[in-house]
């Protein structure tokens, strides 16, 4: 009998005592926590004021009176046309920030005619596969004074972003200097997260630098590189891992593009961060707390930040999507507001919720203003932003940013001991640290040592009110729709100027195998209206790799003349 | 096709290019400790390259994922080809993002499970264990 109860009392909805005693990254925690625990506390050294280094407790002096966090969500439709009037639908209620998202297949680094490109056409973002598609998404919206936020995470994605952004604005007569945003350049998370092979990991280090190269000398006012360690977090990783490998990435970044590419640290942007906002309500908030304070040590001992704003570190963030679960979506709304508030209370500067009809396809236009809702209560119903870092001297906050602060430390220490991040992706260490948590994380849910309301425990049938979440979701468009996209493609190949097309391919081949900084080239066969797949195959070309990164399909005939340069 | 009594065979395979493989990984751990054999072929896979894998591989189950809405395709495609290729005793069963609408259609083409996150393991391994039974006939 009483094995039985032990294997049911999770589901038990009248059970009543607490089944951890562990943080979710498996930090132990005492049931209470005083003066003992933080006595080698020094409050300028290791906290200082809002605003004052190492920032811990925020990065503004007056924090939120000064700017509420920007209030942050992708606009992605399946078609430019409906991204462009979700744009200036957006623009027109006071956004100011655009946040662009490539469909899955373009991500990839092909065109829509790919043969495996067919199912992922148009699902989460629209295919900008080549410049005509950005002309569309972008017409008659001002390209000075918004801030483009690439939301595209692969190799290919950030590339490409900027790309076309640039060769826009070039045509569009704009100045390029003032490109506002932020791009993610992160190939080592996206190899880890999402494995496209278009840029293999020597090519995409240097194309890596090229982006943060071309980007610091042209558009100081866009951020070339923003490591991203939520998508690395969401794949199932713990806090202090995701300090450490978001860190770390920004470290090998930075620091390569200092010693290689000979710029300084203090000429750019503030260091901004992508991390994810957990259900863990304490850790979250010393999370926050701790990269703040362990960055701002890094930038200054580590990449020679002389300048404490270069110090400091915006954080946006992303709430947790592997949180939200399809059984009894209306729980959604609890984990979702919890995770808003840790972001609040840790200080972020960027918030974009998920939307409770998540795991059942894009938010509804009502998801999307309930997100903003939640903000809008929390700013002006519960006056939580009113002051700066309110949980700051808490014995137990205080003492967990200490321990999150030393544990990323040392697994620091032991990405610096292999040689850094891109070490540690080329000698699998990276994908050994994301397969031993995943697993345990797995296996505690498994065994109910992880509870997650209505699907592990607490289960119940859906009602009323979660069936019309369900239905609710933006699904994808129809299939005629987005099979569309393989025609557009194929018109453009007929239409553009050829011979243009291939002059400038060319040039962009000969780039490669000069090691030249590639950009200008690329930028330059955007405008001749080359497509993705053509650029990535092109590029790969030139360094001896097939042109297909999946290697499904052949060149087109007129690259091989291009690449041997007979045009 | 396995005979009665050896272990279940699964092949788990991504068609097309949605990258999130966090599901599959974890399912993958899950079958061999339910004591199945796991044939991985990962992601950025063609629906023939799935189907022509699961016949050399003699499998039992195919086991497909996908979080950006289009199992109804993919399915479609995936079925068609074991049909033709005369390989229909061969189960697929799916999970990942998959819109209630879409549910008929895939069970009328024999994609069972159709799972999304959250699933109990031990509910997916029972699934499987259920549809080989039925082909196997036993």
């Amino acid at each position: 009998m009483a094995a039985k109860e032990d294997k049911v009392i999770a589901y038990d909805r009248n059970f009543g005592a607490l089944i951890r005693d562990k943080t979710q990254s498996n930090i132990p925690v005492k049931s209470v926590y005083g003066p003992q625990d933080i006595e080698d506390l020094d409050y300028q050294r290791d906290l200082g004021a809002p605003g004052d280094f190492p920032f811990t407790r925020g990065i503004y002096p007056e924090m939120y009176r000064k700017s509420l966090w920007l209030k942050s969500f992708i606009v992605c439709y399946a078609t430019p046309e409906e991204t462009n009037r979700a744009f200036k639908k957006y623009i027109a209620a006071g956004q100011t920030g655009l946040r662009v998202l490539t469909d899955t297949s373009t991500l990839s680094g092909v065109d829509p005619d790919h043969p495996l490109a067919k199912y992922d056409i148009m699902c989460n973002g629209n295919p900008t596969f080549a410049l005509t598609e950005y002309e569309t998404m972008l017409d008659g919206i001002s390209m000075e004074n918004i801030d483009f936020e690439s939301a595209n995470s692969t190799p290919s994605g950030s590339f490409f972003t900027y790309v076309f952004l640039v060769a826009l604005m070039e045509n569009r007569g704009y100045d390029i200097s003032k490109l506002r945003g932020t791009n993610i350049n992160d190939p080592i998370h996206a190899y880890i997260v999402y494995g496209t092979p278009e840029f293999p990991p020597d090519l995409a280090k240097k194309i890596n630098l090229d982006l943060i190269e071309f980007g610091i000398r042209n558009s100081p006012k866009w951020h070339q590189c923003t490591p991203c360690g939520y998508d690395m977090r969401d794949a199932g990783i713990n806090s202090i891992q995701e300090m450490a490998f978001v860190m770390g990435n920004a470290v090998q970044y930075y620091g390569d593009a200092i010693n290689e590419r000979g710029v300084k640290f203090d000429a750019f942007r503030p260091m901004v961060f992508s991390m994810s906002s957990e259900s863990d309500f304490f850790e979250t908030i010393a999370k926050f707390r701790a990269t703040r304070r362990l960055w701002a040590k890094i930038a200054k001992e580590k990449l020679g930040a002389t300048n404490p704003r270069n110090m400091s570190c915006r954080i946006g963030i992303r709430t947790a999507g592997n949180s939200i679960y399809p059984q009894k979506p209306l729980n959604n709304t609890a984990r979702i507001t919890m995770q808003i508030l840790a972001a609040v209370l840790g200080g972020v500067q960027s918030i974009d919720p998920s939307g409770i009809d998540e795991t059942f396809g894009l938010p509804s236009e009502e998801s999307r203003i309930f997100e903003l809702d939640i903000q809008h209560i929390i700013a002006h119903e519960n006056n939580v932003p009113l002051v700066a870092d309110p949980l700051g001297g808490s014995y137990y906050v205080e003492s967990l940013t200490n321990e999150l602060e030393a544990g990323t430390k040392s697994l620091l220490e032991e990405i610096d001991h292999i040689g850094g991040m891109w070490e540690c992706l080329k000698t699998g260490w990276l994908r050994q640290q994301f397969d031993k948590t995943t697993a345990e994380i797995q296996n505690e849910i498994n065994e109910c040592k992880r509870l997650i309301v209505g699907a592990n425990s607490f289960q119940g049938e859906d009602g009323d009110i979660s069936k019309t979440i369900i239905e609710g979701a933006y699904k994808v468009p129809p299939d005629e729709k987005r099979f569309g996209a393989i025609d557009r493609v194929k018109e453009l190949r007929q239409s553009r100027n050829q011979e243009k097309v291939q002059r400038r391919l060319r040039d962009l081949a000969r780039a490669v195998k000069e090691d030249e900084n590639i950009l200008r080239p690329t930028i330059e066969a955007a405008k001749a209206y080359a497509t993705l797949g053509e650029m990535v195959g092109t590029i790969r070309m030139a360094k001896d790799l097939s042109y297909d990164p999946y290697e499904r399909i052949f060149e087109p005939q007129f690259l091989n003349d291009v690449i041997f340069e007979r045009v | 096709m396995a005979e009665k009594g050896h272990k279940i065979r699964v092949l788990i395979g991504k068609v097309g290019f949605d990258p999130h493989d966090r599901g599959i990984l974890i399912l993958s751990q899950g079958l061999k400790d339910a004591g199945m054999e796991v044939i991985f072929l990962g992601k950025f896979l063609t629906a023939e390259e799935v189907v022509m894998a699961a016949i050399d591989e003699n499998v039992d189950v195919i086991a497909l994922s996908d979080h950006c809405g289009v199992m109804r395709l993919i399915a479609s495609d995936v079925t068609d080809l074991l049909k033709k290729n005369g390989a229909t005793d061969i189960c697929v069963v799916a999970g990942g993002i998959i819109p209630d609408e879409d549910k008929p259609l895939l069970e009328e083409l024999g994609v069972t499970g159709n799972y999304g996150m959250g699933t109990p393991m031990a509910e997916i391994v029972n699934h499987i264990i259920e549809q080989v039974s039925d082909v196997r006939g036993t």
